[in-house]
């Protein structure tokens, strides 16, 4: 590693610190780290939308003499609903930016409406309709959590009657199912932040001070 | 004598090579009863265009050979093969030389020489293509059999699937005629045999996916609900939506801060005004917004999103227009922070703090900043009201708050308040929806534990 | 800025020069000495608790000092953790044992530096065993910086296998396609063709003159799908499409957070199976038998997971003791 690599590493660390010190207190350094962070996060995805999109996708394209001109010109059409969507920037033409917004939604929810109703809503169904009572225990008693779990949880969210008596019941379990869920997911959270900041150190000490092999 | 001397030598090369010929057919026949017998053929073979696709794909199917897990259970696996005309080996060597005209390209840059090049490979491929048809219909003429793939013995079918790219390598033509025919191959790949061929055949593209009849079922069902409901409910019929424990919490709250002398926070989350969390959060702003003009409290609502605070600004004037004060609404009631998340959250962080808020009610979509929201809030002794259909921000939420409305909670929340038909309407259909899924779900239940799959087949989409 | 933390910040700095260049290197606790470390922590935790029953509760720096210790040493010990191997990490590796040699998987690197800790030791072993396996790689993201974090993962993994660095050739053996952007969209058009979205290669190489990419027209022609992913466009959105729309089977490599979400596809058997997190990621390392990151980093992982649970206890010793008083 050059001079510059050090450089680079040693202000990395120095940045990483500053980050980790607002655990004490809020504080000059930590303000300065977060203000270069979004500052830089800003202009790097400025050009990653620009050489990714504008350039690759629209540029490229409409110059490609390869391509057809029909396959040349769509660019332009997502181009210029582009621009309309700047629109908003001036109030009188602001209702411009509604259009294409519309072919957003538009298209997003046509193709939505098929991947989940495929995805999430008859797999899904499909897959809690499962022989309960067949297998060995341990698969009965998985089996019987999933229906039972997601039996309960729909009726939890179920607001067209009152929750009392047996629906009551169920939804006091739905809403047991829940909160398992969310512990579980909770622990998986800190299992993720703990995952980040083991990442920080191996950097602290392994490639900035070199501590560890 | 030159004469017979020719003819000698003749008759001699024709015998030496019937020897050989000989010899050579003894060879193989030695081995081949030293080893492996040729396998039976697979029977039944047929091919057809692959239903419910956008064409360029054939489905191969037959029945095993007689040798294939039974028999001198000597098949190995099942070689299939298309008969291609010649035709398609030249546009092979068009496309490799439009590969190298490109690569020229890119080390030379857009030379016009090359351009002309490329435009008349291009005239050329086309032209090819257009003959493919026609050099497909000479069947057996001018073509060869081509492997296009294969598959372990004990498999009954082949899907060769081409693509749909005309300058692709395995490009394969719509409206066709094609010839197939399955090789079943032993160990040692020259004792084979070929099944019959089958064909002609074409391919082409459906417009209707008969696989997913089941998923058009259920949009028509669904979409009928909604309209229904939602017409009932612009008709004035009552349509019931159980108290949420969450927005009860809401009215009590309200009351606390005025009986303090404290101000309510708002937050409406990170959301643009699309999200339909943040638009079912803004219902909820304006029954809240109504309630504190009534009750003379103050109003905090410090926004992430310039379009969010501009539709919030409209929410809560209205509010304070419904309730009969218009004159306490002040403009800076609703204020933009920033739009850089730790930033947006140190600045509320600061608020709460400082102006010790009697409620914070945190609705509309959240990401990491939730807890260190909650958190503060907490610290700084506030009650909270959460909601938000983020579900890994969820566990959060129910640790720091006091209560929380759980993801579909909140639009049924807005739907609540609101009143809405299209609001109210939709809650219902979905409601309905779930129900249906219930009684269909137990309905398969009871079928599958005695064994009937096919109800759950019904909930099967293909492709 | 005032004077002291000018003072903090300069004293930081000349202590990094101490520990970087004074001290010898590596620093290595041995086994006693690891030992007599964790029974100090654990007198630490039990002074914690006899605290709070005595009604005096610690500060949130504390747990942060506490947690950050638990994180830091065990990068010096020289322990060995037993890895518990999930089903769900046991069918990745199933799936992808049966492969034969030559077949071509399709990775996709859904992830940006942030999320690098947890995905990146999974894509690095994963890179090492599908290399060492003869499988061809075609590595494609979703998200810019994706493609980067492959190129990353390759080359750690020939540091750490040399022998692999001869044998594996770009273009033959695996292939970087780059990012595209169109999220889910970019999935929904390689189904009908893989050039139409990556005309060209990370490289500007066009796609038909890349030798691996010969035969592959679209996803029908790939054997498997391997997909890192830490948000979206991710796991989703390939089990949505890729799976269910053309049937290609798709196992995947999740953050932590984003995997109970992914859940529901395992048990509908949508997707093939799952690297949840960095235990997702040393269990598979432990199943390839090529150790690596993930295996020294979980042991912090363990240290600090028993921190936590240690202080939800404490946390709930003192909100039950003070319900009580309050009684």
């Amino acid at each position: 590693m050059g001079f510059w690599g050090q450089f680079g590493v040693w202000l990395a660390a120095l940045l990483t610190i500053g980050i980790i010190s607002f655990l004490y207190k809020d504080n000059f350094l930590y303000k300065a780290c977060e203000a270069i962070f979004v500052g830089i996060s800003a202009g790097y995805w400025f050009i990653v939308y620009y050489w990714d999109n504008l350039y690759k996708k629209f540029y490229l394209q409409v110059t490609n003499h390869d391509l057809t001109s029909w396959e040349r010109i769509i660019p332009w059409v997502g181009f210029i609903l582009g621009v309309m969507m700047l629109s908003r920037l001036f109030e009188k033409i602001g209702w411009l930016s509604r259009w294409p917004l519309a072919f957003i939604v538009g298209a997003t929810a046509g193709l939505y409406m098929m991947i989940y109703f495929v995805s999430n809503a008859m797999a899904q169904v499909a897959s809690t309709i499962i022989p309960v009572f067949i297998g060995d225990w341990a698969t009965i008693i998985a089996n019987f959590f999933i229906v039972a779990g997601t039996f309960c949880g729909l009726v939890y969210f179920f607001f067209s009657k009152e929750h009392k008596g047996a629906f009551g019941l169920a939804s006091r379990v739905g809403i047991w199912f829940l909160m398992i869920t969310f512990g579980a997911s909770f622990g998986y959270t800190v299992m993720s932040r703990m995952s980040l900041m083991i990442g920080r150190l191996d950097f602290l000490f392994g490639t900035w001070l070199g501590m560890i092999k | 004598m030159n004469l017979k001397l020719i003819v000698i030598f003749l008759l001699m090369l024709c015998l030496g090579s019937f020897a050989l010929a000989e010899t050579n057919t003894v060879n193989k026949d030695s081995t081949a009863v030293d080893s492996i017998a040729p396998p039976a053929p697979v029977t039944m073979f047929k091919a057809f265009d692959t239903p419910n696709d956008h064409g360029h794909s054939i489905t191969l199917n037959w029945q095993l050979s007689a040798d294939d897990g039974a028999g001198q259970n000597s098949v190995l696996q099942y070689q299939i093969y298309r008969w291609v005309p010649y035709l398609m080996d030249s546009l092979t060597t068009l496309r490799k030389a439009m590969t190298t005209v490109k690569e020229e390209e890119i080390k030379r840059g857009h030379e016009k020489v090359l351009k002309k090049e490329m435009r008349s490979l291009k005239k050329e491929y086309n032209a090819v293509l257009k003959e493919l048809p026609s050099a497909h219909k000479a069947y057996p003429n001018n073509g060869y059999w081509k492997e296009v793939g294969k598959v372990p013995a004990g498999t009954k079918s082949y899907k060769n699937t081409g693509s749909k790219e005309k300058e692709s390598q395995d490009y394969l033509p719509d409206l066709t005629d094609f010839y197939y025919r399955v090789d079943a191959v032993t160990k040692d790949s020259t004792v084979r045999a070929s099944s019959k061929v089958f064909g002609p055949v074409q391919c082409s593209g459906q417009w209707f996916n008969t696989g997913r009849i089941p998923v058009l079922v259920a949009v028509i069902l669904f979409t009928f609900l909604t309209i229904y409901f939602v017409e009932k409910a612009k008709n004035g019929a009552k349509l019931y939506v159980r108290p949420l424990s969450g927005i009860e919490a809401v009215d009590d709250a309200i009351g606390r801060a005025t009986e303090m002398g404290r101000p309510i926070l708002y937050i409406l989350g990170l959301g643009s005004v699309a999200d339909i969390a943040t638009i079912a959060s803004f219902t909820i702003l304006s029954r809240v917004a109504k309630q504190v003009a009534e009750y003379q409290t103050e109003l905090l609502v410090p926004t992430y999103d310039p379009l969010v605070m501009a539709v919030a600004q409209e929410v809560v004037k209205s509010a304070y227009l419904d309730a009969g004060r218009p004159d306490d609404y002040k403009e800076d009631t609703v204020h933009f922070v920033t739009q850089s998340q730790f930033a947006y959250v140190a600045a509320v962080n600061g608020i709460m703090l400082r102006e010790l808020p009697a409620t914070n009610i945190y609705m509309g979509v959240f990401f990491a900043e939730s807890l260190i929201l909650a958190e503060t809030g907490a610290l700084a002794g506030s009650i909270q009201i959460a909601g938000t259909d983020q579900i890994a921000q969820i566990p959060f939420f129910i640790v720091a708050c006091d209560y929380t409305l759980i993801g579909e909670e909140l639009y049924a929340a807005s739907a609540y308040l609101g009143r809405e038909p299209l609001l109210l309407g939709s809650l219902k259909a979905q409601d309905y929806a779930k129900a249906l899924v219930i009684i269909l779900a137990i309905i398969g239940l009871i079928m599958s534990n005695f064994g009937w799959t096919q109800f759950t087949d019904l909930f099967k989409v293909a492709n | 800025m005032k004077k002291k933390e000018v003072v903090i910040v300069s004293l930081l700095i000349i202590f990094a020069f101490v520990l970087k260049y004074l001290i010898p290197k590596p620093v290595e606790f041995s086994y006693t000495v690891s030992m007599i470390v964790i029974i100090l922590l654990g007198l630490v935790f039990v002074y914690i608790l006899i605290r709070t029953l005595q009604g005096q509760l610690i500060g949130r720096r504390v747990v942060f000092l506490l947690v950050g210790i638990s994180l830091s040493l065990p990068f010096f010990m020289k322990l060995t953790l037993n890895i518990p191997v999930s089903p769900e990490v046991r069918s990745v590796y199933d799936a992808l044992q049966k492969l034969p040699p030559g077949s071509k998987v399709l990775a996709a690197f859904d992830y940006d530096p942030p999320s690098a800790p947890e995905l990146q030791p999974m894509a690095v072993a994963f890179m090492k065993y599908a290399f060492d396996r003869g499988l061809k790689v075609i590595i494609m993201g979703l998200w810019p910086q994706g493609p980067q974090q492959a190129d990353q993962a390759i080359q750690s993994a020939f540091k750490a296998e040399p022998s692999l660095k001869k044998k594996i050739k770009y273009g033959r053996d695996y292939v970087n396609l780059g990012f595209q952007a169109g999220n889910e969209f970019v999935i929904l058009r390689m189904g009908e063709s893989f050039k139409a979205m990556f005309p060209s290669d990370l490289y500007n190489t066009p796609y038909d003159s890349i030798p691996l990419l010969n035969n592959v027209s679209n996803f029908s022609n790939i054997d498997f799908c391997m997909d890192f992913s830490a948000g979206k466009p991710g796991t989703a959105e390939w089990v949505q499409i890729a799976v269910d729309r053309f049937k290609l089977p798709v196992a995947a490599g999740n953050t932590a957070v984003q995997a109970p979400m992914v859940y529901p596809y395992l048990n509908s058997h949508q997707l093939v199976g799952l690297l949840g997190g960095m235990s997702g990621g040393a269990a598979f390392e432990k199943l390839t038998k090529k150790p690596g990151k993930a295996t020294t980093y979980i042991l912090s992982q363990s240290f600090a997971h028993v921190v936590v649970v240690i202080f939800i206890i404490i946390g709930n010793v003192a909100y039950f003791s003070r319900k009580k008083e309050k009684k």
